[in-house]
């Protein structure tokens, strides 16, 4: 496993990710678990279809409750999953570079032949597919939950909404990544990195309200992630377009920043 | 001889911070060259510049001829490096470090890596964490020396290392030595540099002041001398006499600090009946510091 810097990297990861994925298997499970009661209580989604900006903001503007995909979109898909996979992709994107700069262990990295370039891109491999375990969690969690309480839901579908938020996930840690190589300092990166994730969920919670505010939505990536319905209708190629090419430039500003400074003691 | 390290105008500023300045330095192949300075001289700015973590504002490096931009992957293929705030992954044993740092590379011979690990007594199976200063000091010098590259550069090596496995590392260096290979050593410690460098250079605030052999720095330098007389001497027959510093005269005994030819000293002295003559031969450290009393403001 410490063949080069991308198993390397996984390998540092093993413990936390065991945790993550404990916590991802449990949060999906128990979600699910309580589907039955909630869509036989009824109209407990009418709270929310009473407030547009409420329903926006903690369930993404779904409001049918009743339904698998109402529920497990407003319940988990909207708020909660975007949250969990945030909270890793920025740790572990302003960890990379900018990490072990502070902690003064990339000198001693930098001493082997290897390039700053190929560091950043095996970092980000790793972080990609460290995410990328967790949202398999995530879907065999609400399969599991699913198949429990006989829910009629496409394991398919579930995937593919799954699928779309890792790839905001990555967006997000790749914006991590790219403040990182740009200042090496890991709490500015994670500080604004996460500014810029709560401030384009409000944009894209709250723009739809003002009809004149609408258009900006296409500025929020979440509005790649969620506003196309996956779970429903599937991934919208363009928005998986837009989500994976806005990871590469990051990736390039990353890599582009990198190559270019001095690296601190 | 060829050049394995050499710098022109090497100047480097943090901002409109000097860190070096037009530092032209000629390390040759086979050498162990030791990089004299005390802390914030510009030794690791340097050392720094070698490996492209930083680049330098104005001026170049070269390494084995290859420049240390451009080619940079290529000498750190070559080179080796012990960093001089020893910091490694401290969640992993260091035999994991180890593993990691050789895979990076190609070919690393463990029988050697144990070889060195049982002459420091570095016991590879503990996580880096729970080691003190000195045994995370081992495993930096055990990845320094077990690629067995041709130049290997090390920011304060010793550093934190009883005086056994001080004598350890010596004889390392000199096993490089006498491969043939290359050693760049930057230190503080005089003692040190006087023990295993062929040549040091000196650093003084970022300015490159002086290179030369240890041997004829030695010989160059300053001597103490203290001359004993019969009896009492006047102390103006010895006040102003050319090349002499520091004369004290008191009781029939004279001490003073001689620069060059102690010709006027003796010429004087002639004149009284002199019972004992003592010489003192200089240390690297007095030699150093008259290099730094030509500026006085804050000489260490």
């Amino acid at each position: 496993m410490l063949r080069n810097v991308f198993t390397k990297s996984l390998w540092d990861q093993r413990r936390s990710l065991m945790w993550w994925s404990i916590g991802i298997a449990a949060l999906a499970i128990l979600t699910t678990l309580f589907y039955p009661a909630i869509s036989e209580a009824g109209d407990l989604g009418k709270a929310l279809e009473d407030s547009e900006a409420l329903a926006n903001l903690f369930s993404g503007g779904f409001t049918d409750l009743n339904s698998p995909e109402g529920f497990l979109n407003s319940q988990l898909y909207s708020l909660t999953v975007p949250i969990v996979f945030l909270i890793f992709a920025i740790s572990a994107g302003s960890g990379a570079i900018a990490g072990e700069e502070e902690r003064g262990t990339l000198d001693l990295l930098m001493s082997s032949p290897v390039t700053r370039s190929e560091v950043l891109v095996h970092k980000f491999a790793a972080m990609t597919v460290a995410i990328s375990v967790l949202g398999a969690v995530l879907w065999a969690g609400v399969a599991l939950g699913a198949a429990i309480v006989d829910m009629d839901l496409s394991l398919w579908r579930s995937g593919q909404v799954v699928v779309s938020g890792l790839l905001l996930g990555i967006v997000f840690g790749a914006c991590a990544l790219a403040l990182g190589s740009a200042t090496g300092r890991r709490g500015t990166s994670i500080a604004f990195a996460s500014a810029v994730a709560v401030g384009t969920y409000f944009l894209n919670a709250l723009a739809p309200l003002v009809d004149a505010l609408d258009p900006l939505t296409k500025l929020s990536p979440f509005h790649y992630y969620i506003s196309a319905d996956p779970l429903v209708n599937g991934l919208d190629p363009l928005h998986v377009l837009v989500l994976v090419t806005l990871s590469l430039a990051l990736l390039g500003i990353a890599l582009f920043t990198l190559e270019r400074r001095d690296l601190a003691v | 001889m060829n050049a394995v390290i050499r710098t022109e105008n090497l100047t480097k500023f943090y901002g409109d911070q000097m860190a070096i300045t037009d530092v032209n330095l000629e390390v040759r192949e086979g050498e162990v060259f030791g990089y004299l300075g005390p802390n914030g001289a510009g030794k690791t700015t340097t050392i720094r510049v070698l490996f492209d973590f930083i680049r330098p504002t104005s001026g170049s490096a070269t390494v084995f001829g290859l420049d240390a931009r451009e080619h940079s992957r290529e000498i750190r293929r070559q080179v080796d490096y012990l960093p001089g705030d020893m910091v490694i992954y401290d969640r992993m044993t260091g035999r994991e470090v180890l593993t990691y740092l050789s895979n990076l590379r190609e070919g690393v011979d463990w029988r050697y890596v144990e070889e060195l690990a049982e002459r420091f007594e570095c016991d590879l199976s503990q996580r880096v964490r729970s080691l003190s200063r000195g045994n995370r000091q081992k495993i930096g010098l055990i990845q320094a020396f077990m690629h067995r590259s041709r130049l290997i550069i090390m920011d304060e090596p010793s550093s934190g290392l009883d005086p056994l496995k001080q004598q350890e590392f010596y004889n390392l260096v000199g096993e490089v030595k006498a491969d043939g290979r290359t050693v760049f050593i930057s230190s503080h410690n005089l003692p040190e540099v006087e023990r295993v460098c062929d040549r040091i250079g000196i650093i003084r605030r970022g300015e490159l002041v002086n290179v030369e052999d240890v041997g004829e720095l030695k010989n160059r330098a300053l001597h103490k001398l203290e001359i004993h007389f019969s009896g009492p001497v006047p102390p103006e027959a010895f006040s102003n006499l050319p090349g002499l510093r520091d004369v004290t005269v008191e009781d029939g005994r004279v001490r003073c600090t001689v620069m060059g030819k102690p010709d006027a000293l003796i010429k004087a002295a002639a004149r009284y009946e002199v019972v004992k003559l003592v010489s003192e031969e200089p240390s690297l450290e007095e030699i150093f510091l008259s290099y730094y009393s030509r500026d006085d403001s804050d000489a260490p």
